[in-house]
């Protein structure tokens, strides 16, 4: 009977007298902001060793047990899974997630970088949220995006971000020049631009003089049909035809004007053509 | 007599080298073909948009997001940044970069066993140039400290995922864990 009440009590003392090693209830919260502080704390006594494993970070630290474990924010910076596990006779485990802070910046795309004027749905704009540390921000955020060219408001709207992207499509503007193209959240802000140039030439008229070596030619300045001059580079393509036959020349417009020097002689009948709009044609009197 | 005799055993010597060396090699590629194939990905493109997915595009994206999970695997299993040099750019390459470093200090490893990540369009640029994903991947992750396991599990897992066209293939620019997507549609 001694002997009996002798392990009872042997045995109901024991948790007190052998030291606890073992791990206990590693206790985590279920997410955490990202590059916030966090302190995990421990149950028991001795010696244990606590690894942290996430995107970015790797760490295996000693620690004691009953005592907490600081967590500085610089490793918990990086949105994503982390695990924590700390083993002494045993290892016990547990996750937690790290989510994006504020947004502190936006990656901002924009397409195309020329353009030309009165185009419809030409030019289009993607915007993702970031937070400081680079993590994508996934909350809903209001994206406002404005695009001007020169003092004229072109498209001003707000779109929420849905998993993390927010986007526009949209004409371009009727004048050439400059489109400024801005996404804003909060304090944060991203300016792109887009180069509108002249669409297509519209009504391409030209006039002829006879010269030394057969005949002038030169278009008066072509505008597009919003009234924006062609840009330099232009290819316009004069035709000459007299008794002999064709003369053709690829003349570049140059501030807004194409001149080409074509060889005739006699009654010559030229013509004018850019892309596919053809001009009036003349006839001229060339004396070569 | 004597020297033929040792030109035989050289020459014999240095076949059987090359046959090890082609030998291991085999098993190398063999093995590497296998974590590959081993890495299943499919992949819904019914809510891609604003932009359509065309099918190479599809077969292209599945083909390099394998491939960047291969490499990872690898990269994390044996702490090594050479894999994660080609499919993986900017903000996932940095952290992937780092945690291989860490890894190498700490001691640990990881390994990415069994893998099956089932691929969902939420947005495809109006341009094409950059493409979000949400992927639901389910493996066995194993966590190693100095070879001996302290951590098995069987994991589903919720990426958030951006690549964008590379030079010769898709590269991955973003890869986010979250705990669950949002369930509201965008189109």
């Amino acid at each position: 009977m001694r002997s009996l009440i002798a392990i009872l009590l042997t045995l109901c003392a024991a948790p007190f007298l052998v030291p606890r090693c073992a791990a206990q209830d590693l206790r985590v919260p279920a997410s955490i902001l990202a590059g916030t502080d966090l302190t995990i704390p421990t149950n028991g006594s001795g010696k244990a060793t606590f690894y942290l494993s996430g995107p970015g970070v790797s760490r295996k630290i000693d620690v004691n047990l009953g005592e907490q474990i600081p967590l500085p924010g610089a490793d918990l910076k990086t949105a994503g899974r982390y695990l924590a596990i700390l083993c002494a006779s045993t290892c016990e485990s547990a996750s937690f997630y790290v989510t994006a802070a504020k947004a502190a910046s936006i990656t901002f795309l924009v397409h195309p970088s020329r353009v030309p004027v009165s185009l419809g749905d030409a030019v289009s704009g993607v915007a993702f949220p970031f937070d400081q540390f680079h993590n994508l921000v996934l909350a809903p955020l209001a994206i406002d995006f404005h695009l001007t060219a020169g003092n004229s408001s072109v498209l001003s709207r707000s779109v929420t971000t849905h998993d993390g992207v927010a986007w526009f499509r949209a004409a371009s503007g009727k004048s050439a020049g400059t489109l400024q193209v801005v996404a804003s959240a909060g304090d944060v802000s991203v300016r792109r631009a887009v180069q509108q140039v002249a669409s297509d030439p519209c009504n391409l008229r030209i006039t002829g003089k006879p010269d030394k070596s057969g005949v002038l030619a030169e278009t008066e300045p072509i505008h597009d049909c919003t009234g924006n001059v062609v840009p330099d580079g232009t290819i316009v393509t004069f035709t000459a035809t007299d008794k002999n036959g064709k003369d053709t020349v690829d003349a570049p417009v140059k501030q807004g004007v194409a001149r080409a020097q074509m060889a005739a002689s006699g009654p010559v009948t030229i013509s004018a053509a850019s892309g596919v709009v053809l001009g009036n044609d003349i006839r001229v009197e060339a004396h070569p | 007599m004597s020297r033929s005799f040792l030109g035989v055993r050289f020459l014999s010597r240095i076949v059987l080298e090359r046959l090890a060396a082609v030998t291991l090699f085999l098993i190398l590629a063999q093995s590497v073909r296998a974590a590959d194939t081993a890495v299943q990905v499919q992949m819904d493109t019914k809510g891609a948009g604003p932009r359509q997915v065309e099918a190479l595009t599809e077969h292209g994206i599945i083909r390099d997001y394998r491939f960047a999970w291969t490499s990872m695997g690898q990269a994390l299993s044996v702490n090594a940044l050479d894999p994660i040099e080609g499919p993986f750019v900017g903000d996932a390459k940095q952290w992937l970069r780092e945690t291989v470093l860490g890894q190498q200090r700490s001691g640990l490893s990881q390994k990415y066993l069994n893998q099956t990540h089932h691929l969902e369009v939420v947005f495809y640029a109006p341009e094409g140039d950059v493409i979000e994903l949400h992927d639901t991947a389910e493996y066995q992750l194993q966590l190693l400290a100095a070879g001996k396991i302290i951590h098995d599990e069987h994991v589903v897992m919720h990426y958030v995922v951006l690549m964008t066209p590379g030079a010769d293939r898709w590269v991955v620019r973003h890869l986010q864990a979250v705990p669950q997507f949002s369930a509201v549609p965008q189109f």
